[in-house]
């Protein structure tokens, strides 16, 4: 009798888990939609910065600028970890973490320099546990990164470089390819190492521009922006990726609770016609025995 | 006649993109109009006011902050950091940026660029907001 309320038990609890894990998969599954049409709205902004950098490669210009320049000797560096505020999503921010320790042991063995920046209270408690020292720590991106608050820490980032206070930014992040296909990868964003669009815009026929001031002046201005689009991208792609492990997760738990749910309800019902058969079978032993 | 079109994008998402009969930007160092059949050209933008006006002659207004303008064939891009319809913008806060803007004491050559940016955007900002 006592395992069978016993089952019972773990039975309610079980659905309850399920109610639970089925809630955040719809959360997460709303909040993607949310952050990827937001994601293709910032596409298309990239996309335009380099069909101007394309036309700018046009004009016979010499590319140079500050930020393209990779330094003959990297002595400091930042690396930028993006991770969730929140677990349960899957390998999620595991696998962003491993990447960036495979990438700080990989500066410590070169002698480089790193200030370690950490976005996500996961990414932040795992780094103080691993006793890696975090120089800068943000709490405040969720899921939808706003570009002004991304911008803050673009701008700092061209001015240090510029001033020559540090020779390069690497970013570990979750990539965005497909709906059903992201990776954790460590990319460099500074110093940029191509604007993109040079190719794909040989084929088009080229247009006589006007350059207002000049293209020069154009390339100077244009050069931070591409970045700071770039890490605004990489933003959103951290973003995008969390919801979908979040909802991938979530869709497990929610089937393996409804697994164990149906076996916890046939040992209920197995046990319990046990008992009925015991006890008619103590009844019908009962009468025999007085007959 | 030729047409006009006006694509309106910031980092965050599309503004606008749909027909215009006019657009006056403001370039780096002053206004500058755009009408059907205009030359192709890249330019840098300031602070200020981006206007526009349809077939109709109906007028919009918004604020923009800096960025770079590429008009080629009939379609004028406008690529910006931010954009605000002018009639969202509110004096009080345009006027407390201001406050906030000169009370700065920049030290180095660089914050004083920033202040002097700043300080830009509240006084254009505040230009704007006393329109309405």
């Amino acid at each position: 009798m006592a395992n069978r309320r016993l089952l019972v038990k773990r039975l309610k609890a079980v659905r309850n888990i399920r109610k639970i894990t089925r809630t955040m998969e719809l959360i997460a599954t709303s909040r993607f939609k949310k952050a990827m049409d937001r994601a293709t709205e910032a596409a298309e902004y990239t996309r335009k910065i380099s069909e101007i950098v394309g036309d700018l490669g046009r004009a016979n210009l010499k590319f140079s600028h500050p930020l393209l320049e990779r330094r003959a000797e990297e002595k400091r560096s930042v690396l930028l970890v993006l991770t969730a505020n929140r677990g349960l999503c899957g390998g999620y921010n595991a696998s962003v973490l491993r990447q960036a320790l495979a990438h700080i042991r990989g500066l410590k063995e070169k002698g480089i320099e790193f200030q370690l920046e950490v976005s996500g209270k996961r990414g932040i408690k795992f780094l103080n546990y691993q006793k890696v020292p975090i120089q800068k720590q943000y709490t405040t991106f969720e899921d939808q990164p706003s570009f002004a608050a991304v911008d803050e820490l673009g701008a700092r980032y061209v001015d240090d470089f510029i001033a020559g206070r540090i020779d390069r930014v690497d970013v570990a992040y979750t990539q965005f390819v497909t709906s059903s296909k992201q990776f954790a990868v460590v990319e460099s964003l500074l110093p940029i190492a191509s604007l993109g669009g040079g190719a794909e815009t040989k084929s088009e026929a080229g247009v006589d521009y006007e350059f207002l001031p000049s293209a020069q002046e154009i390339l100077a201005e244009i050069v931070p922006a591409a970045f700071r689009a770039k890490l605004f991208k990489c933003f959103l792609d951290a973003a995008v990726s969390e919801q979908i492990a979040r909802m991938v997760a979530m869709k497990g738990a929610t089937e393996n609770a409804d697994e164990m749910a149906g076996s916890l309800k046939q040992q209920y019902n197995r046990a319990r016609q046990a008992g009925i058969t015991s006890e008619l079978a103590e009844i019908i032993g009962g009468a025999a025995a007085l007959g | 006649m030729a047409e006009l079109s006006l694509v309106l994008v910031t980092p965050e998402r599309t503004l606008f993109d749909k027909p215009v009969a006019s657009i006056r930007v403001p370039l780096y160092d002053g206004s500058a109009g755009f009408y059907p059949g205009r030359a192709p050209l890249v330019g840098r933008l300031g602070i200020g006011e981006l206007k526009l006006a349809d077939a109709g002659g109906a007028t919009e207004s918004y604020f923009i902050d800096g960025g770079f303008v590429q008009v080629k064939g009939s379609v004028v891009s406008i690529l910006t950091n931010a954009a605000t319809p002018v009639s969202e913008l509110s004096r009080k806060v345009a006027a407390t940026k201001l406050r906030e803007a000169n009370a700065e004491r920049a030290k180095t050559d660089e914050e004083y660029a920033a202040a002097s940016r700043r300080l830009e955007k509240a006084r254009k900002m505040l230009a704007l907001a006393g329109k309405e």
